[in-house]
């Protein structure tokens, strides 16, 4: 996790966000933000308003009330300087299939007022980025969708923003392309850029993100780091011991410790596997100093943690908006 | 297979009940039969024939209007489902070739007639408004609906036949400007040609050629109903080639659609093979909309050089019929011939950009990529510019051959071109090219119509002052002792034709476009 000071513009920051279409509140004092240079997610039930919040901070909507600010610039009085600091990829597949990838890239390029001598570098760089480098003369209506995806990504990358917004982007992929997607993600953040990323697969937000927003009916319910998310709130962490082999004395020698509070077995028990719940005050350190003494067979020592759907479902509303 | 046609049928009907817009354009066809009416009484105005000037202006624009549907509503029935990749489903679904072409095209038919359903109350006024009887109105809608049926599966079968919608509107259109084009362009020949030139045998298939065409012209069998009451049946040879033609397309389309689908499904299309285009189109431009335009939407390098070529082998053509008149070569075409090939580029030039305007903006709807643009650092306007650029230069060849023949034939002909009826043409361009544009943002396939709709009620309503406006500072500047008057007059038209009546309907686009982006 980077560290910030608190001189660090955020990349967006949104504050007191209000939306209404026809009468329907679909954001309702939305505040939350992302530093520069990490992944943030964005979930949400269907209806959440995830879409609209994007929409938002890409000045394509104008929100009723509330501020958003994209690295300093108010989307509202200063549209022009977001845009060009930003990357969108709507959660629709928006492309001029007629065209081939290089045909493509090279129009929004020349779009942004890229001059023609550097486009063939970013166009070039891009495709490398994104692994397409060997399907530039393909015509977009031939490629399956995982391609089109890594076409619409290369697309927003091609004015080298510092922010991405992705909307749904790996709704539709195989888990093969989503991993891919996955990947291309990292490299990114890796190379200095900030991803807003919206999508419904938790279970890879919550690898890949440094930090979470989860949006409910127009709330925001949660938003930060993903550690603070996944952590059981109001609990004593629960750790996970996995030994080598059966050891028959585990548990009573376990439960003989001052440090830990109490000892189970998961379901299934095989007589390696063990879960502690430490007592107030006792850390992963003082753990592993008070196991080092033991003659355990130990394999691994993990801290348990809530698995994001479980957090995303203890925050979110049953039922579809 | 009836219950899939039902099915198909029921809820197409439904979607239409549904929407808003298709109800406000049978208010509009309403309103536009009020406006027929009020033309018609001062036309006729002091005369007994009021009713016939009224339902015969109502019927002549029914026969347009139903022609540019089968262009654009028409054409749509199966391509829509091939553009939208959902022909598969139908299949899947269990539905039968007929069934599909029943339900699909029968429920554009039901719904086109209750157009012509619509304007039957207000149509029968014309009885009372004296000049025609109640027979002949009868008969007219009966020739009116035979043509639209006609029509109808006319399209069907370019629908079925095409890969796409915008294809099978070519292909749609193509069929309609040959047949009606044809009997016109074979009878000035032979009149050019004159007795003797061409063997008799040829010349007498040739006389008959046009006369066969015309069977299924509506425009023949109205005049006969409407001025020559007393030789016309209520049931007319057009009523009953037009039903027997309808159904022969009708069959083969739904005969044939299977095996003209699977292609598409395969994704070969054209000159595009195995993923890779065989034409480059080189590099993007400075103005990048402006490229993809010209190139992508409305038909490059390729078209641009068919449609030259096409012009040169026109003018070539009425050279030839003009030695053969004169007995004399001569490069500049005069009278009738340069008249005829000026008029041709006028009514292609307007059918082009009313065309291209419908399907610019549209084009990035239905792609779904108008939010991408909207994220460009470009200004709405910028982008309405460039788009404008692109299909403007698609249109240089019909362009540049106006300004060739007039550079040509110019002195010859300007004395018998009316310059008022020019400037009246382009802001009427203009004007229609800007609502044909705004249309395409609420409905892509009845932009066309609704647009010359629109242009008719106002070629009336705003050439009368716009003339105005020249004719009066030319005549103030008489009494001022200016000297050139008419670029005045012309400059000052121009101007307040884009004040009051352009410039709304651009900032109506651009207000629209930012609504689609919102969505």
């Amino acid at each position: 996790m980077l560290q910030y000071d608190r001189d660090t513009v955020p990349a967006i920051s949104v504050s007191k966000l209000s939306h209404a279409f026809r009468g329907h509140q679909a954001l309702n004092e939305v505040t939350f933000c992302v530093m520069p240079q990490t992944l943030h997610g964005f979930v949400g039930p269907n209806g959440a308003g995830k879409t609209t919040t994007l929409k938002v901070i890409c000045t394509l909507l104008k929100q009723n009330r509330g501020e958003v600010e994209v690295f300093g610039h108010n989307v509202r009085t200063d549209p022009a300087s977001v845009r060009r600091r930003i990357g969108y990829m709507p959660d629709h597949f928006s492309m001029y299939r007629q065209m081939t990838i290089t045909e493509y890239l090279d129009f929004f390029a020349a779009a942004y007022g890229l001059p023609l001598e550097r486009r063939d570098q970013v166009i070039s760089d891009v495709l490398t980025l994104t692994d397409m480098d060997g399907r530039r003369d393909d015509l977009i209506s031939g490629l399956s969708r995982g391609m089109q995806q890594r076409v619409s990504l290369a697309r927003v990358l091609v004015h080298d923003p510092d922010l991405l917004l992705l909307d749904e982007p790996a709704s539709g992929l195989d888990p093969r392309a989503r991993i891919e997607l996955m990947e291309i993600l990292r490299e990114l953040r890796r190379l200095g850029k900030t991803v807003l990323i919206s999508s419904h697969i938790l279970s890879e937000l919550s690898e890949l993100c440094d930090s979470v927003t989860i949006l409910d009916r127009g709330q925001v319910r949660f938003s930060g780091p993903m550690n603070l998310l996944l952590d059981v709130p109001g609990e004593q962490p629960l750790w996970t011991l996995r030994l080598l082999r059966p050891y028959p004395q585990a548990a009573d020698q376990l439960r003989g410790l001052q440090g830990i509070a109490e000892v189970s077995e998961p379901e299934f028990a095989t007589g390696q596997d063990f879960i502690l719940r430490l007592t107030e005050g006792t850390g992963g350190n003082d753990l592993l100093r008070m196991l080092a003494p033991l003659d355990l067979p130990i394999a691994s020592v993990a801290r348990q943690r809530r698995h994001l759907n479980d957090a995303f479902m203890d925050l979110t509303t049953r039922g579809v908006r | 297979m009836l219950n899939g046609a039902a099915a198909l049928f029921t809820w197409t009907l439904r979607m239409d009940n549904r929407y808003v817009h298709p109800h406000l354009v049978r208010a509009a066809f309403a309103l536009f039969i009020l406006f027929c009416l009020s033309m018609a009484t001062f036309d006729a105005f002091g005369t007994n024939r009021t009713g016939l000037v009224f339902f015969g202006l109502v019927c002549q624009l029914n026969v347009v209007l139903i022609a540019a549907a089968g262009v654009s509503y028409f054409v749509t029935a199966v391509s829509e489902e091939k553009d939208a990749g959902t022909f598969a489903l139908l299949q899947l679904a269990g539905l039968t070739p007929l069934a599909i072409t029943l339900g699909k095209s029968t429920s554009r038919l039901v719904s086109s007639l209750m157009l012509l359903v619509s304007q039957i109350p207000f149509t029968f006024l014309a009885v009372t408004l004296g000049g025609i009887r109640w027979q002949q109105v009868l008969a007219a809608w009966i020739c009116l609906a035979a043509w639209m049926i006609l029509v109808a599966n006319m399209a069907l079968l370019c629908s079925a036949r095409c890969n796409n919608s915008s294809r099978a509107a070519g292909a749609a259109g193509v069929i309609l400007l040959l047949w009606f084009g044809t009997p016109a362009a074979l009878r000035t020949t032979l009149a050019a040609l004159g007795p003797g030139t061409l063997p008799a045998g040829l010349t007498q298939t040739l006389t008959q050629l046009p006369l066969l065409l015309e069977i299924v012209s509506p425009w023949k069998q109205l005049d006969q109903i409407l001025h020559q009451w007393d030789s016309a049946d209520m049931l007319g040879s057009q009523f009953w080639v037009s039903l027997l033609l309808a159904t022969l397309c009708f069959a083969v389309s739904t005969l044939r659609l299977n095996a003209w689908t699977r292609p598409t499904e395969d994704g070969a299309a054209g000159q595009e093979q195995g993923g890779r285009r065989r034409w480059p189109v080189g590099r993007c431009w400075r103005l990048p909309l402006a490229w993809r335009d010209f190139h992508f939407f409305s038909g490059g390098r390729t078209l641009f050089m068919a449609r030259w070529l096409g012009w040169l082998l026109i003018y070539s053509t009425l050279i030839g019929i003009q030695h053969l008149q004169l007995k004399a070569w001569n490069w500049a075409l005069t009278g009738d011939c340069g008249l005829q090939m000026l008029l041709l580029l006028a009514v292609t030039l307007s059918i082009e950009c009313v065309l291209l305007a419908t399907g610019t903006l549209h084009s990035e709807l239905r792609q779904m990529t108008h939010s991408s643009l909207a994220m460009l650092p470009l200004s709405s306007t910028r982008i309405f510019i460039e788009k404008s650029i692109g299909c403007g230069l698609s249109v240089l060849p019909t362009l540049s051959w106006i300004g060739f023949v007039w550079l040509l034939s110019g002195g010859t002909l300007a004395n018998q071109i009316d310059g008022n009826l020019v400037l009246t043409w382009i802001l009427l361009l203009i004007f229609s090219t800007h609502v044909a544009a705004l249309l395409s943002l609420y409905t892509r396939w009845a932009a066309f119509p609704l647009t010359l709709l629109a242009t008719f009620v106002a070629f009336f309503v705003i050439a009368g002052p716009i003339l105005l406006i020249p004719s009066t500072v030319g005549m103030l500047a008489r009494t001022h002792n200016f000297q050139n008057s008419l670029p005045l007059a012309w400059a000052i038209t121009i101007f307040w034709t884009w004040v009051l009546l352009v410039l709304p309907i651009q900032l109506a686009i651009r207000e629209r476009w930012l609504v689609m982006v919102r969505k």
